[in-house]
C-alpha cells in the first residue's frame, strides 16, 4: 500500500452495525454472547448505521458532514478517529488526529480548570511540556483567566465547553475532527471558534466538520457529504450538497403537513405584486385561504425559511378573524432575499398580543423559487445568520 | 490518489441509494487483528496519559476529603483494629510466634492492594465511559491507571507498618529487601485480573454486583488471617482403585477408604499458581518478620501464575476491546 501524505483521510466502503436488541438482554443471553465474542464473533440482532460509505479528503481539505439526527455522522467520525471500529471496509487516516467529539467528556468536575487543561491535553495527545508552553494562550482563548483555579463543577456548561474547545484549538493535529461542539457556546465564542478553525485549516490541517448548523458548515467547509439512513446521498461542493439537503428536508416537512390544529389551510399562493417574476427586492403578495370553525381573535404569522424550521424573517398580524372560510392577504415589502428556493410557514395562535395555544401549527405550506442576484460568500469562517426586518400590509376578508 | 465514491470532486455526485446492498460483501468484513508487540509499544508511547489519569483520580479521590491522603493510612489501620480485636481473642490460627497485629497487617496490606485493584480496576472502563466513547488512546490505560493510584495509596498505607515495628520493639530483618520483588509479582497478577475483569464487566454489568462478594470471600480464601503453612505441602491424591468400607463402631457408621495407587502433590505450589497472593504474603512475612530467605519454589509458581494471569487477561482485554466504545 502506498503511504499517503499526512492529513489524508480515506474511507473505503465502510459499514458499521449496532446491536438492536428488542429488550435488555437476560444475563443468560449475555453469557452466551460473551462466550461467542471470545470465540468467533457474536451473532445477534443488529442494524446498520453506516452502509457502504466512501469518502476521501486530501491534506488541507475541509469536508462537512450533514444529515439529520441518527444518520450516522457521529459514528463515522468515531470510526475515522479510531474510537470505535468499523464492521466492514477500510478506513485510513494518515497523521495525528485531533478529535473533538464532545468537549466536556474529558473534563473532570472535581479538578480545577488548570488541572483539567493538563488532563484533557494529555488525553488529546498533547505532551505536558507543550501544554505548559501554550497554557496562557489556552486560558486567554477560553476567557477563563479568573476561573482557571476554580473546580470545574462550579463552571457553567458554556465555560466547560470553552475550556474543552480551547485545549483542542491548540493541539495542532494533522486531521481535526469536530462534532457539533460549538452549539453550546454563545454567539461571540462560536464566531471565535470558527475563526480559529479557519486559522488551523489555513495552516494545513485537514478538517472534518459535523454540524446541524448549515451556515457554519458553509462557512467552514469547501466540500460536503450528506448522509441519510446510513447511506451517502450526495457529495460535492458544500453549497450544492447543502442545497440538496435543504430541498429534501423541505420535502419531508411538506409530507408532515397534517390536519392538526383548529384552523385549516385550504389554499396558498404567492406572486410578485407587479405581476412579474418573483425576484429579490420586489413586493410579494401572499394569499392564504383558511377555514376556522369559529370567529377568532388571534395572532397570525408568516415566516420564510430556506427549508428549515428557522425562518429568515417573520411578519405578524394581530386582529380578528371570521368563522368559516376567510382569506388572508399579505404584501411583503421589498423582500431582501438572494436567489434561491424558500418555503413559506404560516402559523396562528390565540390570545392577542401574547403567547397562546396554537390554532395553526408552524408548518411549511408551500415553497417558491426566487430569482435575483446570488448572495455574496461571507469572509472565511463567518456564519451568515441575520434577522431581517420586512414590512408588510395586511388585509383580512 | 483516487477512491471510489471520492467526495472531493468539484461536481455534485448523487449516490444511487438503490445500488447499495443490504449487507457488506464478505471480503471486506473487518477482523480485529491484535499485534501484541505493537500494542505494547503504543501503550508505552501513551504512558503520559496513564500518569495524568492517575494524577486525576488521586487528586479527585482525596480532594473532597478534609483528611486527604490520611485516609490511605486510616482505612487499613481500621481493618487491622477489627482483626486484632476479633482474632487475637478467638485465637484460631497461630501467628508463627509473632505479634498478631504485625503478622496480620502484612497480610492486610498485600490483600487490600489486590482487592482495590479488583474493585477500581474492574470498574475502570465503566467509570470512564465518557472518555472511552469519545477519545482515542490505548484502552489499557484505564485499568493500568487505577493500578497506579492504588499502588500510590498502598505505598502510603505501609507507613503504619513502620509504626507497628516501633510499638512492638522490633526491627525489619535484612531479608525485607526481597519484599519489592514480591510486590512486583503482585502488581503483575493484579494487572492481569484487572484487565480481564474490566473488559468482561463492561459486557456483563451484572458482574459488578458480584465483585464485592468475590472480594469478601477472597479475604478468607487467601492467607491473610491464617498462615500459608496451613496448606499441606504433601497431599495424597488418590486414583486407581479406591476401596470404600464401612464399619459400625459403637453407634456410628465409620467410612474408610483404602487407597491403592495415587500421587502425592505439593498443594502449596498448586494453590500458589492459582492464587499468587498466597506465596506473596507468606514470603513477605517470612522475610520481613522472620528474616528467612524466600522460598524460591513458591516464588517461582507465583511468578508463573501471575504471568499467566497477565497474558490471559491481556488477551481477553484485546479481544473484547473492539466493542468497548459501542457498549460503554
Amino acid at each position: 500500500m502506498p503511504t499517503l501524505p499526512d492529513g489524508t483521510i480515506a474511507v473505503e466502503e465502510v459499514w458499521k452495525k449496532f446491536r438492536a436488541d428488542k429488550t435488555v438482554p437476560k444475563f443468560y443471553d449475555q453469557v452466551k454472547r460473551f462466550g461467542k465474542s471470545i470465540g468467533t464473533g457474536a451473532r445477534h440482532d443488529y442494524r446498520w448505521v453506516l452502509k457502504d460509505v466512501s469518502l476521501a479528503v486530501p491534506p488541507g481539505g475541509t469536508l462537512g458532514l450533514i444529515g439529520i439526527n441518527g444518520s450516522g455522522k457521529t459514528t463515522l467520525l468515531k470510526i475515522i478517529s479510531q474510537v470505535t471500529y468499523q464492521s466492514a471496509g477500510r478506513c485510513t487516516v494518515q497523521g495525528r488526529i485531533g478529535a473533538l467529539l464532545s468537549v466536556t467528556s474529558g473534563i473532570h468536575p472535581e479538578l480545577t480548570g488548570k488541572e483539567n487543561i493538563f488532563l484533557y491535553g494529555a488525553v488529546m495527545g498533547m505532551g505536558r511540556q507543550k501544554i505548559k508552553d501554550r497554557f496562557d494562550e489556552i486560558v486567554e482563548f477560553a476567557g477563563l483567566a479568573d476561573a482557571v483555579n476554580r473546580q470545574v463543577k462550579f463552571y457553567s456548561l458554556g465555560m466547560q465547553m470553552r475550556l474543552g474547545f480551547s485545549i483542542a484549538a491548540f493541539l495542532e493535529p494533522d486531521v481535526l475532527l469536530v462534532d457539533e461542539v460549538l452549539s453550546v457556546g454563545d454567539a461571540n465564542f462560536q464566531q471565535k471558534c470558527l475563526k480559529r478553525i479557519g486559522e488551523i485549516v489555513r495552516a494545513g490541517t485537514t478538517l472534518l466538520y459535523v454540524s446541524h448548523d448549515l451556515s457554519s458548515v458553509e462557512a467552514a467547509c469547501e466540500k460536503s457529504v450528506w448522509l441519510a439512513d446510513a447511506v451517502v446521498q450526495a457529495s460535492g461542493p458544500t453549497r450544492e450538497v447543502v442545497g440538496k439537503y435543504r430541498a429534501a428536508v423541505e420535502q419531508n416537512a411538506a409530507l408532515v403537513t397534517s390536519t392538526e390544529g383548529v384552523v385549516q389551510v385550504l389554499k396558498c399562493e404567492i406572486e410578485a405584486s407587479d405581476g412579474g417574476q418573483i425576484r429579490s427586492e420586489v413586493d410579494l403578495d401572499v394569499r392564504l385561504t383558511l377555514n376556522s370553525p369559529k370567529p377568532l381573535d388571534a395572532n397570525f404569522f408568516i415566516g420564510v425559511s430556506q427549508g428549515s424550521a428557522f425562518p429568515m424573517f417573520i411578519v405578524r398580524y394581530s386582529g380578528s378573524f371570521p368563522a368559516g372560510d376567510f382569506e388572508v392577504k399579505c404584501r411583503l415589502h421589498h423582500v431582501p432575499l438572494p436567489k434561491g428556493r424558500y418555503s413559506l410557514w404560516p402559523a396562528m395562535s390565540g390570545h392577542l398580543g401574547g403567547k397562546g395555544m396554537p390554532l395553526l401549527p408552524w408548518r411549511p405550506v408551500m415553497s417558491f423559487d426566487l430569482m435575483g442576484p446570488v448572495a455574496w460568500d461571507p469572509p472565511e469562517g463567518v456564519m451568515v445568520a441575520s434577522p431581517v426586518y420586512v414590512g408588510a400590509d395586511w388585509e383580512i376578508n | 490518489m483516487t477512491v471510489v465514491g471520492s467526495s472531493f470532486g468539484d461536481v455534485l455526485v448523487e449516490n444511487d441509494v438503490s445500488t447499495v446492498p443490504s449487507e457488506p460483501p464478505d471480503d471486506i468484513l473487518y477482523h480485529h487483528k491484535v499485534n501484541y508487540f505493537e500494542s505494547i509499544r503504543n501503550l508505552w508511547a501513551h504512558r503520559e496519559i496513564i500518569y495524568t489519569l492517575a494524577e486525576r483520580d488521586f487528586r479527585a479521590q482525596y480532594k473532597q476529603a478534609t483528611l486527604g491522603v490520611l485516609w490511605a493510612v486510616l482505612s487499613p489501620v481500621a481493618t487491622l483494629a477489627i482483626f486484632v480485636v476479633v482474632f487475637s481473642r478467638v485465637k484460631t490460627f497461630g501467628s508463627q510466634g509473632l505479634p498478631y497485629a504485625l503478622y496480620a497487617f502484612v497480610g492486610i496490606l498485600c490483600w487490600s492492594f489486590f482487592a482495590t485493584a479488583l474493585g477500581t480496576g474492574g470498574q475502570s472502563l465503566l467509570s470512564n465511559k465518557a472518555l472511552l466513547a469519545k477519545t482515542q488512546f490505548p484502552r489499557e490505560c484505564f485499568p493500568l491507571e487505577t493500578l497506579c493510584v492504588n499502588a500510590l495509596g498502598t505505598a502510603i498505607s505501609w507507613i503504619p507498618l513502620a509504626l507497628l515495628f516501633v510499638i512492638f520493639g522490633r526491627a525489619p530483618k535484612l531479608a525485607t529487601l526481597w519484599v519489592p520483588l514480591f510486590m512486583i509479582i503482585e502488581v503483575v497478577f493484579a494487572a492481569g485480573v484487572a484487565l480481564a475483569v474490566a473488559s468482561i464487566i463492561i459486557q456483563m454489568r451484572d458482574l459488578m454486583q458480584v465483585l464485592p462478594i468475590i472480594t469478601s470471600l477472597g479475604l478468607f480464601a487467601t492467607p491473610v488471617i491464617w498462615p500459608f503453612s496451613e496448606i499441606p505441602t504433601s497431599y495424597h491424591i488418590a486414583f486407581g482403585h479406591t476401596v470404600y468400607t464401612t464399619h459400625l463402631v459403637r453407634t456410628h457408621l465409620v467410612h474408610h477408604s483404602h487407597v491403592v495407587g495415587g500421587i502425592t502433590v505439593n498443594l502449596q505450589l498448586i494453590y500458589g499458581f492459582f492464587n499468587p497472593l498466597g506465596p506473596i504474603i507468606a514470603n513477605a512475612r517470612n522475610t520481613m518478620l522472620l528474616g528467612q530467605a524466600p522460598q524460591w519454589n513458591l516464588v517461582a509458581v507465583a511468578v508463573a501464575g501471575a504471568l499467566t494471569y497477565l497474558l490471559v487477561g491481556y488477551r481477553i482485554f484485546k479481544k473484547l476491546e473492539v466493542n468497548f466504545a459501542d457498549i460503554a
